[in-house]
């Protein structure tokens, strides 16, 4: 399918939701609603255009007024690929799309630890990397500061 | 379950009238020899057999992704080299890809041939860790020493590249730091002949050798729609017979110029992960060959400004690392020089979050070989 194929496929199921951002090493990218977002991406799995059946990569972007999350996908079927961004508050909360892809799993559980988020129907929602007696707070955040760590300063 | 049944199903040597099983939790790590650095298996055991396993990990959190938004894009070239130790150069590459998509710099020719012969020596040099460590755990100890005994050679090669063995910190944005010093060239094709036999003699030990098959022949079997739904890529995934490699399908740097195959599986058992990584330090071999005959000459690295700014933007660049598809998301302001972030999407770290799938009901030896088979790198995992 062709980039145009791809959203199109996305806005007519989501009549003016899809907006188009520039993003380079996909076919495409798109900003949805953060309440649409499970919906979004199991239409992306289970459409037979579409079959994004891998969760390439999952990650959040402190953007200090609110949080981004981000998806990259990729088909396997169709040699396709697009990220999906949304916008979430920060200490704000989220659908997990755990159900769609399992690997979902860790990679939420990793942004929950270091960005603060919460996964609404996260199967698993323990920390991951961090200590278990952790206390410093939510070290991925920008200006987060800690014993170890020094900003340097920039040129 | 297994094509090769062990001696103690076909006939039981003794017997108990009256067995009381209870099921119990053990710990497997985060200090133990076969999780291979530091990984914590939390088990819950029904005598022998795994009824279940959670992996805990983050022993090597380094949070390198913090590191990077306080480095600049060259400062970070060196951090790269410690997320995936066995294979550095292709970390290495991974983000100087992703940087120049960013920037759209070109790098000439010559740098790009370096790059795919240093990134191929690398996943053999890497294949040849995995493997003897894979066959020190089944109990094997001969293949550990001949693999390192060839291993030596390619860290010698990278030494005389750029005077490190392990954490290189060759490429740059642009290119590469130095240019090949002339006793390379000869010293690598004189490599590419030593090694060719070298791989039939591991094959010649392991392959068909019943301990191993009965080891390894049916044990671990992981679903193609299990290891797609974990996003488990690179060997693991072509052991499941799905012919998917970057460097085929979505080829970067010059890997369109050569000849090569990409190895399946069709089991998708331990022995499958075993028989593609062998023929993928082949395959690889290959690559080294055709480029060290063909490398032009030219220069090493486009001038990118002392001060290095990219533009504004983002890219997602991925690159088929040893153990799968290694990405780079970086975000960047512009005008700073300075990453805003830098997301390393690891293929071990998806890679191990797939092991409880494969280990049901498999026994406490059967998971130390099946999760060696899956090659995961533990400061890969954390980073």
């Amino acid at each position: 399918m062709t980039k145009e194929e791809i959203l199109k496929t996305f806005q007519d199921k989501f009549p003016g939701k899809i907006e188009e951002i520039p993003f380079v090493g996909v076919d495409v990218a798109f900003k949805v609603d953060r309440e649409l977002i499970l919906q979004v991406c199991r239409f992306a799995k289970e459409n037979p255009e579409l079959q994004f059946d891998l969760l390439a990569c999952q990650t959040c972007i402190d953007w200090v007024e609110h949080m981004e999350i981000v998806y990259n996908l990729f088909s396997f079927e169709k040699r396709h690929k697009i990220a999906i961004k949304t916008s979430v508050p920060r200490d704000g909360h989220m659908d997990s799309v755990t159900p769609v892809w399992k690997a979902a799993n860790w990679h939420e559980r990793e942004i929950a630890e270091l960005f603060g988020m919460t996964f609404d129907n996260h199967p698993d929602p323990r920390p991951i990397f961090l200590p278990e007696d952790w206390d410093q707070g939510y070290p991925m955040r920008k200006g987060w500061e800690g014993k170890d760590f020094v900003r340097l300063p920039e040129k | 379950m297994s094509d090769y049944p062990r001696s103690s199903l076909l006939t039981p040597l003794l017997t108990v009238e009256k067995a009381d099983t209870e099921e119990f939790i053990v710990n497997m790590g985060p200090q133990h020899p076969s999780t291979h650095g530091v990984c914590r298996l939390l088990l819950k055991m029904d005598g022998e057999v795994v009824v279940d396993v959670v992996p805990i990990v983050g022993y090597l959190h380094r949070a390198l992704e913090k590191i990077a938004e306080n480095r600049t894009y060259l400062q970070f070239i060196p951090y790269t080299d410690r997320i995936d130790y066995v294979t550095a150069m292709i970390c290495n590459h991974g983000l100087c890809m992703a940087v120049e998509k960013l920037a759209q710099i070109e790098v000439p020719e010559r740098a790009e041939y370096i790059r795919v012969i240093m990134d191929e020596l690398n996943r053999i040099a890497s294949h040849l860790i995995w493997l003897g460590t894979f066959a020190l755990d089944i109990g094997a100890i001969t293949p550990f020493l001949y693999c390192f005994r060839e291993r030596e050679h390619i860290l010698d090669l990278f030494e005389m590249v750029c005077g490190q063995r392990m954490t290189f910190n060759y490429m740059r944005v642009g290119g590469v730091s130095r240019d090949l010093p002339p006793e390379f060239l000869p010293k690598a094709k004189e490599f590419v002949e030593y090694f060719k036999p070298k791989v039939d003699e591991y094959e010649a030990i392991l392959t068909q050798n019943p301990i191993f098959l009965g080891r390894t022949k049916g044990v671990g079997i992981l679903d193609r729609k299990v290891a797609i739904d974990y996003s488990v890529t690179g060997p693991n995934l072509r052991a499941t017979g799905l012919k998917w490699d970057l460097r085929k399908e979505e080829p970067y740097s010059v890997y369109d110029r050569f000849d090569f195959d990409i190895p399946t599986g069709t089991k998708s058992d331990s022995w499958d992960r075993y028989i593609v990584r062998i023929q993928e330090m082949r395959q690889a071999n290959r690559i080294v060959e055709q480029a060290l005959q063909s490398i032009p000459e030219g220069e090493i690295k486009t001038k990118t400004k002392p001060v290095f700014k990219p533009p504004q933007g983002e890219a997602y660049v991925r690159i088929e690392s040893t153990r799968g598809e290694m990405g780079f998301y970086i975000v960047s302001e512009g005008e700073k020089t300075i990453p805003y972030r830098v997301k390393i999407r690891s293929a071990s770290f998806s890679n191990l979050a797939a092991l409880p799938e494969m280990v049901r009901g498999w026994k406490i030896a059967d998971l130390v070989v099946i999760f060696a088979s899956l090659d995961v790198i533990m400061p890969d995992v954390d980073r």
